[in-house]
């Protein structure tokens, strides 16, 4: 009965496209029964922030998400009183004679909180996941910020008090090593490597996104990305550039792989000039390896 | 039934040792990993091992290191475990516990095995495993090409933290941060203090400004393709940056780190410089900074960081000459001389003799950790405090 569930939610990863290598599954399935963060970390691009869009697509619930940045800062991610509105009430009860305290509790109450993504998602109506994108970029401070959250399900707003969850939100974490987390935010949640995935799942991921792809393309093409991957790059390429460059050669109806080919379509794999320069000189033995070359002649 | 509830507590005992295991391997693990262990455990089918050591990796393996680790751990501790019951078939589960609790007392094998590994020993192992861990304690001299670009990278990161300080002056934001009333109130006076418009603040930046000096002459020749690697990482972190370069004579190279990615940046430097790796007039090449440079590069917001071992072949009085200047014009001096590194150093070259008392901080700089310590430095202000 219980594999039954994570079998569910295997299928429930499935059925939204996701492909996953069973720790994926697992750690989603512990998140939501352990009533846990998950912390997804991994280089860029390869699926992290998807695992949480396939989650609340799959419970058919809203997805909250907050973008995280330098400087990101808690009025921008858990609450803001409404200055202006404020102001304005507080002109329109001018002359009324209204006791001082009545109006005070009034201009602090839930009508002028505006929300923002954190205070929004644990005030959901219904449970909701929120994903709170790259971690790493915002400062520490803002780590700390979220310690309340994750642990206790509550935000606490000095003129009103503390706000508890009516429904424990799902939350994912996602981050690409910027930065090192603290080991607090670490203990509070479930933890997720997902790396560079193997040639067999790429395969799986590019034929599930791209089903009309040609069968020799696809394998010839996460052959060429594995390869690619061993290089020393900049910005070493994800999955979603694999399902991107997939999309653009099915759309123009290729079967097979040339050096011509991926030579002019290199932009799509490869966001740095450099690192396309060094492609570009090491084309021919990266496509030999991938077994190109020897095909065509 | 019976059965079942005996399983459950033998495995529960057993995830509470694995997790003692685990902790002498270094990982962290609370109660609360545990606990969290037990009741992951209990959601799944106890006969598919493979959900199980999943389960129990997702709960207790916190970070990339960790996880890569777990299933070798996992492995090497049911392995130590079967050896331990097949030993002692008939004992009971309750009993079994006991020997890895007395730890020395114990008479299995296996166990004795990886109790007998002296920590330093295994320390190593994991640190092997752990690329930046063990780069921060590796000299930089031991450092291979592969580490010297991982090395790049997390400098960069240390160097892109720095630019980002805070200052606890506060100005006015464009963005709603925290309002600012004394301005909201200022700002609407004109409007016959009817308030309409308002005013928000935000912490200022704290700008650094950083002047290095770095000495690449032949017996800095070991350190100085690491020290520029130090000054790209800064230069592309910082925007008011000058960097310097000697041996027997100054050169600025800030363009040229600021505008080519590092292999050329490097290479066109040592083409440029035609005394490097040759010998060192310290003094003469400060004072020329000082001379030429000094006063515009030079106030009271710059720390002036200098690479060098001392071995100074020019006159002393110049050299204090100098670095009297600096010192006076500068924020903080900082000295970086990868021979204080060494624990038997003291600074016996003329050069750093002289230059000693005009300078802030004296660092060794010569692995990752020490570098980390510097850094932070740049943070305060002059302390008159010797870190060696």
């Amino acid at each position: 009965m219980k594999s039954e569930e994570l079998s569910q939610i295997k299928q429930m990863l499935h059925g939204q496209g996701y492909i996953d290598d069973g720790a994926i599954a697992m750690s989603v399935f512990l998140a939501m029964k352990l009533e846990k963060p998950l912390l997804v970390e991994g280089p860029a691009g390869v699926g992290k922030t998807e695992i949480a869009k396939v989650m609340a697509k799959a419970m058919k619930t809203d997805l909250i998400r907050l973008q995280c940045y330098e400087g990101l800062d808690s009025t921008h991610a858990l609450y803001e009183w409404n200055y202006q509105h404020q102001l304005l009430y507080l002109k329109m009860q001018e002359g009324k004679g209204q006791d001082i305290k009545a109006l005070e509790e009034n201009i602090f109450s839930d009508k002028f909180l505006l929300k923002r993504p954190v205070l929004h998602a644990i005030t959901h109506p219904e449970q909701a996941v929120l994903l709170i994108d790259e971690i790493d970029r915002a400062d520490e401070e803002f780590e700390s910020f979220l310690l309340e959250v994750l642990s206790d399900w509550q935000v606490t707003i000095p003129e009103i008090g503390t706000i508890e969850a009516t429904n424990k939100p799902q939350i994912i974490l996602t981050g690409n090593r910027t930065r090192e987390l603290s080991e607090a935010l670490r203990r509070r949640c479930l933890y997720l490597w997902i790396d560079y995935p193997t040639f067999e799942k790429e395969l799986a991921i590019v034929k599930s996104k791209v089903p009309k792809i040609d069968q020799k393309l696809g394998t010839q093409i996460c052959a060429f990305m594995k390869e690619l991957r061993q290089m020393k790059l900049e910005k070493t390429p994800g999955i979603s550039e694999t399902i991107d460059w997939a999309r653009a050669l099915a759309s123009m109806h290729l079967t097979y792989l040339d050096k011509q080919t991926v030579e002019d379509t290199l932009g799509v794999v490869l966001k740095d000039w450099q690192d396309i320069r060094h492609t570009q000189d090491a084309l021919s033995e990266l496509l030999e390896k991938t077994g190109v070359t020897s095909r065509i002649g | 039934m019976k059965t079942t509830t005996a399983h459950q507590t033998e495995l529960s005992a057993n995830i509470v040792l694995f997790c003692r295991f685990l902790r002498n391997k270094s990982f962290t693990i609370s109660a609360t990993e545990e606990a969290d262990a037990l009741a992951a455990v209990s959601y799944l089918p106890i006969h598919a091992e493979d959900y199980f050591r999943e389960a129990l990796r997702s709960v207790i393996a916190k970070s990339q290191f960790q996880q890569a680790k777990f299933n070798e751990y996992y492995y090497e501790f049911k392995e130590q475990l079967k050896k331990a019951t097949d030993s002692k078939a008939k004992e009971l589960p309750e009993e079994k516990k006991q020997p890895e609790k007395k730890n020395r007392a114990t008479q299995f094998e296996a166990l004795k095995d990886w109790l007998n590994l002296t920590p330093s020993e295994e320390e190593k192992e994991i640190a092997a495993y752990s690329d930046i861990e063990v780069l921060s304690k590796k000299d930089f001299l031991d450092l291979s090409e592969d580490e010297m670009r991982l090395m790049l990278r997390v400098l960069q990161k240390m160097a892109r933290k720095l630019v980002h300080q805070k200052s606890r002056l506060r100005k006015v934001s464009k963005r709603r941060q925290t309002l600012d009333l004394k301005q909201t109130i200022r700002a609407n006076m004109r409007k016959g203090g009817e308030i309409q418009q308002l005013v928000f603040s935000q912490k200022k930046d704290r700008k650094l400004k950083l002047v290095l000096l770095c000495d690449v002459s032949r017996s800095m020749d070991l350190y100085s393709r690491f020290f520029i690697h130090l000054m790209y990482a800064f230069q592309n972190a910082y925007d008011k940056i000058e960097t310097f370069i000697f041996s027997t004579a100054l050169h600025r190279v800030s363009e040229i780190l600021d505008n080519n990615e590092f292999d050329k940046a490097f290479a066109t430097i040592s083409e440029r410089v035609p005394h490097w790796s040759g010998g060192t007039t310290i003094g003469s090449c400060l004072r020329d900074f000082t001379q030429h440079y000094g006063h515009g590069m030079l106030d009271k917001k710059t720390i002036v960081l200098i690479l060098s071992d001392g071995w100074d072949t020019g006159e002393p009085e110049i050299m204090k000459g100098a670095m009297k200047t600096i010192y006076k014009k500068s924020k903080k001096v900082i000295w970086l001389n990868p021979l204080a590194g060494s624990p038997d150093f003291s600074p016996e070259a003329i050069g750093m003799k002289t230059a000693l008392p005009y300078i802030d901080v004296l660092a060794s700089a010569h692995n990752l950790e020490s570098l980390k310590q510097v850094l932070i430095q740049l943070r305060s202000r002059r302390n008159l405090l010797y870190t060696l």
